[in-house]
Order: C-alpha cells, then sequence, then structure tokens
C-alpha cells in the first residue's frame, strides 16, 4: 500500500483536479453551452496563485506554507476567473454549439501567448518554486486540498441541480426558446453557468501551481480543452458523477495501462513492450471504443434509478426524486 | 436510453479497479548479481519524443557500454525508464514511479526545464540524485542539493560562435536575432546572444520571435530583410531552426547564420538540405572531440544510427556515466551491498559532487551551488570543453557534417 | 435553404461566391493600400502564401463538416499520415527509431505519382476512419459531440501508432521533386512600387495554386455533379434523401475519401515546404484550422479558402514588434468574427426552428 500511495500519489491528486475541471465544463454543458474555456481559467488561476505565493505571501520557510494561504488563493484565483468569466462570458455566449466553443478556444490561445509574452509571468520557464505546505515527496498530502475541492465542488453542483438556478440551466439547454418564453432569462443563467465553472477551473489551477510546483504558458492549452470534453462526454454529461468519474477514469487509464498491466509479472515480453510504448495507442482506441459502447457515458441517471430497486418497484421509486436522478430527467 | 446492462458496467469498473490496485510484485531477478538500477524519465511520447528519443539512445548505449567493461567493479547496472510525456504532471508521475517502486539509486532526466521544476524537487525531498541531461534554464541546480546536470547553461556557450562569425567576416557590424519564444532554451540562450551582440559592439538591427511549433518563417523574415543584416543569429530547435534557415536562405539572404545550441542536431540536416551550409553552431558537445570514451561512444551510435551522435545522445551517455563512475568511486570507499538504499543515493551525491569524469562532453565536474536563501543546493556543471563547428553539406544536400573551427 | 431550380442554384452560389471572393480580395488590399508601407505588398504576398497552407489544410477538414456537421479531430492526423505515405512510396528508408527501423518498399515511385498514391491511401484511412468511429455512432443516433471526442481518440492512436512504427525524427522529401525550379521567385518590384523587389517560395506558390485548383474542383463536383447534388442533399437532411433512394452510407464514404484525399495530398505538398516534422505534424495545423474553417463559415468550402487567406494576410500584417503576437491574431480576428458575424464571413444564417 505504500508502494502504491507513494508511487500513484501525484497521479492519485490529478485525479482529483480532472474531476474538478470535468466538472468546470459540466456547469456550462448544464445550461447547453459547450463552452471549452475550462482550461484558460484553470490558467489564470494557476498564474494568480503562483504570483501571490512568491510574490505576496513570501517568507515561509520550504515544507512550512501555511495551508489556509493556499485557500486564500484559491479564493482570490477563483474571483480572478470569475472576473474574466464576466468580461468573456457576457458576449460571447450569444454564440451556440461550435462557435461557442471555438470563441472560448480563440479565448484560452490568446491567454497563453500574451502569457508568453509576459515577463511578470515568467515567459517560457513560467514561475518556478511555488512554496510547498508539506514536506513530502509523493504529493500524496495534497489530497487533504483536492479532496475538499472535489466534493465540495460535488456537493454544490448536486445541490446546484435541485435548484431552481438549476432547473433553470436544465430548462435552456432542452429548449431555450421554450424556456425563456417560460420566464427564465437565458443571458442570465448562461453567462451564471459559465461564471461558476470558471470559479471552478480558477480554483483547481491555483491548488495545482503547488503541486506542480511550477506554473507555465503550457499549462491550460487547447489539448487540455479537449481532454476535459473528453472527461464529461467518457464520463456522462447528464450528472455531475459522470464527469468526475470520467476525469478519474481517463486520468488514471494510461498510468494503469503503462504500470500495471505492462508491468504485470510473467507477460509476454512483446506485448509488455507495445502496451509500455503503445500505451497511448490503447489510450485512444479505448476513448474511441467508449463512446461507441457507453453513448451516454459511463455514468448516467439511469444507473441509479435502476440499481435503488427491482424493475416492478420503480415507478414508485421514480416518484419520489432521488438526488441523483433528476438532473437527468429533466 | 442506453442498452448496456447495469452488470456490464460494474464488470468494466471492477476491471479498472482490480487493474489499479493490482499489486505489481517485483519480478525477482534470476541473475546471481543484481544489478543496481538507474532510472531514466526523458519524454518518450508527445511532441518532444525527438528529444526524448536521442537521450533514450545515449543512455542506452552508456548501458552496454558500462556493462561490458564490468558495471560497478562487477555489478551490472539496467536502466530502469519511465517515459514523461511532454507535461510536468508526467514528469512528476514518472519520478515518484522510479523512486518508489523501481528504487532506483538516481535518475537522468526530465527531458525539459519546465518539466524539471516541477519534478526535481520530488526526487531532492525523497533523497534521490537527479542527473538533468538537458535542463539549461537557469535556477535548475538550486532546486535542490541533489540536482546536477551535465548540460552548459548557455551562458557559456553562445558567445563563442558570434566571436567566430566576426572572425570569419570582420566587417559584420549589422546583426538579427531569431529566437523561440515558447521555448524555455531558447529564450535564455538568446538572451546571452544579444548581450554579446552588444558587448562587441554590434548594431541589433532587429529582434523577432517564433514558436517552436511554427513551419512557416516569411514573416519574421521580410520584417528583417530590408534591414540588411550580415549576420543573423538563431535560437531554437532541430525542426524550426532547421525550417528558419531555409527560408532565409531562399528568400534571398546571403549573409553568416549563426546557430545556438538547440540546431546542435544532425536532425537539421534533412530539414535545410544544403541550405544549412556555413551555419556556425555553438556546441556543448562535439562527436569530433577525441578521447576514448567519445570514440567508442562515437562507434556505438553510428552503429546504431548510421550517422553522428547528437548532443543529446552525448549529454545522457555522459549523465549514466557519472552516475556509473561515481558509484565505482563510492564502492572502492564503501562496499554498496553494506549500504541501505537512503544511504547509498545521500552518499552518491557527495561522491558525484566530488567527482571528475572523463565523459564525451571532456572533462567535467560539478561546483556546489546555493539557493535564494543561501542554504546549500545542487551542482552546477563545470564543462572544460566547448566548441564552435560548421555545418558543411555535401553536394545534394543529403548528407552532411559540423566541421571544428577555432 | 432548399433546393430550387438546381442551375439557378449555382449560379447563385457561383455569383455568391465571386461577390464575396471579390469583396474580401478588394479588402485584402484596401488594407495593403492603408499599410501602404514600403513591405505592404510584400506582406501581402507573404500572407496569401501562408494562408494557402491553411487553407489547403482546412480544405479536407470543412468537406467533411459540410456533409455530416461534426468536426473531424483526426483529420490532423490522415494530413500527417499523407505526407509519411508519400514518403515512403517514394522508395525512401525509415529511420532509426521504431519497430519498422530501416525498412522500405522494394519500389519507389517518381514524386508526383507517390503523393498522388499517399493521398489516395490517406484517403483510404478516411475510409476506415468512417466505419469505425463515424458510422457506428451515427447509427446509434449518438450526440454530434461523442463523434467528436471518438474522433480524437482515433486521432491519438494514429500519432501514437506513427511514433511506434517510425520514430519521432524528422522526414524530408528530396529536393526539387517536380523537376529543376527555382527556390524562390522574384516578383520584381512591381514598377517601383515597392523598394525591395518582392520574393515568394516558389513552393508556396504551388501549395497556393493547388488550393485554389482543389476548390474549383470541389465546388464544382458538389455544385456540378450528380453524386455531388446527392451529397448536397444528404447534408440537407439524412433521413428524406435516403427515403429518396439515395445510398447515405455510400456517399459519406465518398466524403471520407475526398477529404482524406485533399488532406494527404495537403500534408505531402506542406511536408515538402517545410518537412514532416514528426507525428504531431498534422496535429499542430489543427487548432489554426479550426479557425480557419469556421471564420469561413463551417462547412463552407469556398469559405475555408477565404478564412485561411484572411488569417494568413492578417498574420503577415503584424507590425515587426508585436511578431510575438502574430500567433494570437488568428484567434483574435476569429473571437471579433464570431460576435458580428456568428456564422462566420462566408456562413449563411441558420433561421432557428421554432
Amino acid at each position: 500500500m505504500e508502494v502504491f500511495l507513494s508511487s500513484y500519489g501525484a497521479a492519485i491528486v490529478q485525479m482529483a483536479l480532472a474531476g474538478v475541471l470535468a466538472l468546470s465544463l459540466y456547469l456550462p454543458l448544464m445550461a447547453g453551452q459547450l463552452s471549452l474555456a475550462s482550461p484558460g481559467f484553470y490558467a489564470v488561476g494557476g498564474y494568480t496563485a503562483a504570483l501571490l505565493s512568491t510574490t505576496v505571501f513570501t517568507g515561509y520557510a520550504n515544507g512550512s506554507y501555511p495551508i489556509p494561504l493556499i485557500v486564500v488563493e484559491m479564493v482570490i484565483a477563483g474571483g480572478v476567473s470569475a472576473l474574466f468569466a464576466l468580461i468573456i462570458g457576457i458576449p460571447s455566449l450569444r454564440l451556440r454549439g461550435i462557435y461557442l466553443a471555438l470563441a472560448t478556444i480563440a479565448f484560452i490561445e490568446i491567454l497563453r501567448v500574451f502569457a508568453l509574452n509576459q515577463p511578470w509571468l515568467g515567459g517560457a520557464v513560467g514561475i518556478y518554486n511555488i512554496p510547498q505546505p508539506f514536506f513530502s515527496a509523493t504529493r500524496i498530502e495534497y489530497l487533504l486540498l483536492a479532496l475538499p475541492l472535489l466534493f465540495g465542488a460535488m456537493f454544490f453542483v448536486a445541490r446546484l441541480e435541485r435548484s431552481r438556478v438549476g432547473r433553470a440551466f436544465i430548462a435552456l439547454r432542452e429548449d431555450e426558446l421554450a424556456a425563456s418564453a417560460m420566464g427564465v432569462r437565458p443571458t442570465y443563467y448562461k453567462v451564471l453557468a459559465f461564471t461558476l465553472g470558471a470559479v471552478l477551473a480558477g480554483m483547481a489551477g491555483a491548488l495545482n501551481a503547488h503541486i506542480l510546483n511550477t506554473w507555465n504558458a503550457r499549462q491550460g492549452t487547447f489539448d487540455l480543452s479537449i481532454l476535459i470534453l473528453a472527461y464529461v462526454l467518457v464520463g456522462g454529461s447528464r450528472t455531475f458523477l459522470g464527469p468526475v468519474i470520467g476525469g478519474a477514469f481517463l486520468v488514471a487509464l494510461p498510468e494503469i495501462i503503462l504500470r500495471e498491466i505492462a508491468g504485470a509479472p510473467g507477460l509476454n515480453p512483446v506485448i509488455a513492450t507495445f502496451l509500455r510504448d503503445g500505451r497511448l495507442i490503447l489510450f485512444g482506441v479505448l476513448i474511441a471504443v467508449s463512446v461507441f459502447f457507453f453513448p451516454y457515458g459511463l455514468i448516467t441517471p439511469e444507473l441509479f434509478k435502476r440499481r435503488r430497486k427491482k424493475p416492478e418497484k420503480v415507478t414508485v421509486e421514480a416518484a419520489k426524486p432521488t438526488p441523483n436522478v433528476r438532473g437527468g430527467n429533466l | 436510453m442506453s442498452k448496456v446492462s447495469l452488470s456490464k458496467r460494474l464488470i468494466v469498473f471492477a476491471i479498472a479497479a482490480l487493474l489499479a490496485v493490482a499489486p505489481s510484485a517485483l519480478l525477482a531477478q534470476a541473475q546471481e548479481v543484481e544489478p543496481i538500477v538507474i532510472g531514466v524519465a526523458v519524454a518518450q511520447t508527445s511532441n518532444v519524443a525527438l528529444l526524448g528519443q536521442e537521450q533514450v539512445i545515449g543512455a542506452q548505449i552508456a548501458e552496454e557500454f558500462f556493462n561490458a567493461r564490468g558495471g560497478v567493479n562487477g555489478r551490472p547496472i539496467r536502466l530502469a525508464f519511465a517515459d514523461t510525456g511532454g507535461d510536468e504532471a508526467g514528469a512528476i508521475n514518472a519520478f515518484q514511479t522510479l523512486i518508489n517502486r523501481e528504487n532506483v539509486v538516481g535518475i537522468l532526466g526530465p527531458t525539459l526545464s519546465q518539466q524539471a521544476f516541477a519534478a526535481d524537487p520530488i526526487a531532492d525531498q525523497a533523497g534521490v540524485p537527479v542527473i538533468a541531461p538537458s535542463n539549461t534554464a537557469r535556477g535548475i541546480p538550486q532546486i535542490g542539493r541533489f540536482i546536477f546536470r551535465v548540460s552548459a547553461p548557455v551562458a557559456i556557450v553562445a558567445p563563442n560562435a558570434v566571436k567566430q562569425a566576426l572572425k570569419q567576416n570582420p566587417d559584420i557590424k549589422r546583426v538579427a536575432v531569431f529566437y523561440a519564444q515558447n521555448d524555455a532554451f531558447s529564450v535564455s540562450e538568446t538572451g546571452t546572444f544579444q548581450q554579446t551582440v552588444k558587448d562587441l559592439e554590434l548594431e541589433l538591427l532587429d529582434v523577432q520571435t517564433f514558436q517552436t511549433t511554427d513551419t512557416d518563417f516569411t514573416t519574421q523574415i521580410t520584417n528583417v530583410l530590408p534591414l540588411d543584416p550580415q549576420l543573423v543569429i538563431i535560437s531554437g530547435l532541430a525542426a524550426d531552426g532547421g525550417n528558419l534557415v531555409k527560408q532565409l536562405r531562399e528568400l534571398g539572404y546571403e549573409g553568416a547564420i549563426v546557430g545556438g545550441n538547440g540546431l546542435n542536431t544532425a536532425n537539421i540536416f534533412p530539414v535545410c538540405q544544403e541550405l544549412c551550409d556555413g551555419i556556425l553552431i555553438a556546441q556543448a558537445y562535439s562527436y569530433q572531440y577525441d578521447s576514448e570514451v567519445n570514440n567508442a561512444f562515437r562507434e556505438a551510435y553510428k552503429a546504431k544510427q548510421e550517422k553522428e551522435p547528437p548532443q543529446f545522445s552525448g549529454q545522457a551517455f555522459a549523465g549514466i556515466q557519472v552516475f556509473v563512475e561515481a558509484l565505482t568511486n563510492l564502492d572502492n570507499r564503501k562496499p554498496l551491498k553494506d549500504l541501505d538504499l537512503a544511504t547509498l543515493r545521500a552518499e552518491l551525491r557527495e561522491e558525484i559532487m566530488k567527482g571528475k569524469f572523463d565523459t564525451p562532453l571532456g572533462p567535467i565536474s560539478f561546483e556546489e551551488t546555493k539557493k535564494d536563501d543561501g542554504s546549500p543546493a545542487g551542482g552546477e556543471l563545470v564543462q572544460e570543453q566547448f566548441y564552435v563547428a560548421q555545418i558543411q553539406m555535401d553536394p545534394g544536400g543529403a548528407t552532411g557534417r559540423f566541421v571544428f573551427v577555432d | 435553404m432548399k433546393l430550387t431550380d438546381q442551375s439557378s442554384q449555382q449560379y447563385r452560389r457561383l455569383w455568391w461566391f465571386a461577390s464575396r471572393g471579390l469583396a474580401a480580395v478588394a479588402a485584402v488590399l484596401l488594407i495593403a493600400a492603408v499599410i501602404g508601407a514600403p513591405s505592404g505588398l510584400q506582406n501581402l504576398f507573404n500572407g496569401l502564401a501562408i494562408g494557402g497552407v491553411y487553407a489547403i489544410f482546412a480544405l479536407g477538414y470543412t468537406l467533411i463538416f459540410s456533409i455530416l456537421r461534426i468536426i473531424n479531430f483526426a483529420h490532423g492526423a490522415i494530413f500527417t499520415l499523407g505526407a509519411y505515405f508519400t514518403y515512403f512510396l517514394t522508395g525512401a528508408a525509415v529511420g532509426f527509431n521504431g519497430l519498422l527501423a530501416n525498412q522500405k518498399l522494394p519500389f519507389g515511385l517518381p514524386f508526383p505519382l507517390a503523393m498522388i498514391g499517399g493521398g489516395i491511401l490517406a484517403g483510404l484511412c478516411g475510409i476506415f476512419i468512417e466505419r469505425v468511429a463515424f458510422r457506428p455512432l451515427r447509427n446509434k443516433g449518438a450526440d454530434p459531440l461523442l463523434t467528436l471526442v471518438s474522433s480524437l481518440g482515433v486521432a491519438v492512436a494514429i500519432v501514437n501508432i506513427i511514433q511506434l512504427l517510425v520514430g519521432a525524427e524528422i522526414y524530408s522529401y528530396p529536393r526539387n521533386p517536380f523537376g529543376e525550379m527555382p527556390a524562390a521567385l522574384n516578383l520584381g518590384n512591381f514598377g517601383g512600387l515597392t523598394a525591395r523587389p518582392i520574393i515568394i517560395r516558389t513552393i508556396q506558390v504551388i501549395i497556393f495554386g493547388v488550393s485554389m485548383v482543389t476548390v474549383v474542383l470541389l465546388t464544382y463536383f458538389i455544385n456540378g455533379t450528380k453524386t455531388g447534388k446527392a451529397l448536397r442533399a444528404v447534408a440537407e437532411d439524412a433521413t428524406t434523401s435516403s427515403l429518396l433512394g439515395i445510398n447515405t452510407n455510400r456517399l459519406i464514404l465518398i466524403t471520407f475519401f475526398l477529404s482524406g484525399l485533399v488532406g494527404g495530398i495537403a500534408g505531402t505538398l506542406v511536408g515538402l515546404s517545410v518537412n514532416v516534422s514528426g507525428p504531431y505534424f498534422g496535429i499542430n495545423f489543427g487548432l489554426k484550422g479550426l479557425a480557419v474553417i469556421v471564420l469561413g463559415g463551417l462547412g463552407d468550402i469556398p469559405g475555408a479558402v477565404v478564412g485561411g487567406l484572411v488569417i494568413g494576410v492578417a498574420e503577415s500584417f503584424v507590425p515587426s514588434e508585436y511578431v510575438a503576437y502574430k500567433e494570437a491574431i488568428a484567434f483574435a480576428v476569429l473571437f471579433v468574427v464570431l460576435l458580428l458575424r456568428p456564422q462566420g464571413l462566408l456562413g449563411r444564417v441558420v433561421v432557428q426552428k421554432v
């Protein structure tokens, strides 16, 4: 177990953060907005934390950086991201579907080039020697921060799905015209969903700046956008559990293939070599295959419906709303 | 909605979960002497794989070479490879695997400086010596006590090539500079180049930037050509740097070209072909360096790849060599078999710091550095030999070579 | 938009293309005149040359979107594959890394034939991708977004297969594959209009020419042939057209083949210009390619060319001291155009159904 934790520590923490990032894309998607801007806010959050911890909150020896300060950074990063989200979101959320996706991609690319050109953001090298709160080589202690962030985000989104605001989001997703006819203000709720997602992404970035110990313009680019979209769609986009599971699954998958399957004792060396060198081939194929076999994602609201009771009782159960079902069925 | 049954899903999850927690029992080695494991964490996939691939070859040649010579006082070495990919999280994962599962005595890696800032602190906290084969950014050895590098920080290499260009054509006055702004190495190298231009009282006409992923440089080139430069200095990597040279020449530039250390690879020959001819390159490694170990390395490399070894392979070889020789010195002082892993790693660090190594890079050693707060940090490279070479292409442009100039 | 009288539709489309094209050229010339400076014309030609590369990449990309309304992320990978196929068909050997190290074909084709062969093989890969990644999802009636993810999976797989088989090194074609040609063309200084003679690399002129010819051929194919009309019918409404006896799946296969063919040849030509820099060669164009096809109006074939040229020209007019921001220009233009004209430069307004 110790070997497991110490060699997978960082990967487990990254799984939790992937869940948060996936939720940050899921939120606008709940309101029917395909926004790929999460990596942009993630980058903004990371830079915010990197700057704060290396220039403002200085004077702490390595390994003794106070955890509350990281929380403060995360809150500030969330606020800065929200500000960016409002500036970007209000004009661009008139766009639909792929056009909105493209506008958000444009935003991250502009942000990346901007960051590369700013000496105060460290240029290509970025900001490094970000102070660490733990004396640790495994990074597993970061779960103390990553898990509350993930569970907090999950709790928040779960509550949101059942609230009036959440129902407005979902109404917008299902039929914007009908929703606005019923008095749901589209722009307000779209910008709200977009901003909430941005806050989550910014907080994830702030935390990851500490975990990675460095932040630069290579963080939060277009590649990550597409990967996060895959987290959400592979995991399932109709309940908040889907993106979380999808993120954890896709982050873990290449590591598992590499270290466990390819490293299994007694495996034919040719196969082991293929698994090791070709694990990303397998990863790509598994993504393609998984959307085929699970077109609604690995986790669907129906999953919980069926699991609750035997079929004959489904009608009775369905009448009583259960926390996980409603979001997807509205 | 979905037709896939719950049980199927559960099976998928169960398999995934099982795989995740499956204990990976280390295979008991059947050999009589258990080899000493040295980790290599470089980018074997992603778009930096071109560099990582050269490092893997260099390290593998070193493994064969030193094992054929009896390894560490008769005990063989084994390299454990862990792919970092191109990102920071990947480098952290690879380091943790090598440190905790492969129980390596030290790590060669990672490929990019940005990855080093993320992964090196982990090795430092775990007390595992790291030798960086290609991290040239400022502040790498200052990450921690256990961090060393065999890649020269650029400040030393770059000026020589500019001086050489002036020697070949003393009339040079007007200089234009190009650099890849998204590459940490190129950014710091261009700083040195631009300083050199100022120090030599040349006129810096213009500075143009590009990205390592760029392929078309006409905009930058036509910005510069009307200023009529006599010398162009390029800091970039093989593919982009080579294309830039090619397009400069095709668009009519006839002056001198100085390439940074990133262009010190035969990989640029296919890119600019006969147009590579005449580029002056600042080198931290030259395959023409005449020493026993470099000749052996060069032969082994040519036998595998049918071309001259590039700098990245040479530096990777040197990194493994430092580990092997430091381990040998340590074994002579305190037999390795009597040391537990943590002590061995700590002692190895001291041994690397003390040692002098005759590598393909020439004789090298390390000097202690300090962090900003004055506490002790890792070892900065002390390298004696630096080279300036000029590229000479064969007619037809299919093959070429670096020719020493001095 | 309903198909009424086909010939008038064709004329209308031709006129529409011509007028918009003229407007774009006029706008571009205007910019050139405004900038006016000695380098104005040179910048314009540079922009057209760079834009030609974007356009030729985007053509195959936009073709699939025009029929299926989905973005094929694997297009960059197909583009890369085409470049590698051509390399091997010329009889050149694999490098020293990867599983196929030092292997080569027992024969070598002359370069133009190899290029066409590479395009055809890339087209077959396009068909393969349609069969394994697109059709199964379409048959299930899955969300188009899933197809995007599935094509992403395919792209990841292809890139890594290339690396596993032939390594990450740079591959390059023989020089002057189309016979002895000057590396660059000197267009002179336009009767003293520019201070320095304008110089353009020959290969970029070829790429520009090929993308123009391709767009004309594709436009003719879509608007002027029976298959093309059937394709448009599928694009308008797949269900109805299959009820009308159109073999939808076969037509979609043709689309993927054409997209792959165009992509493969484009990959070869761009590789000729800038070398095949490794398995990520085409993927690196993917992001900007996306900007190009959206700017032109998604699924609009002439639009892809106009989008490519607009971005190319915009990039080449970035003042020298701001060249570091050049990469952001394409996306800044994209962002502004999206806000002003969400349907793209040449896109049609789609009336929201109520």
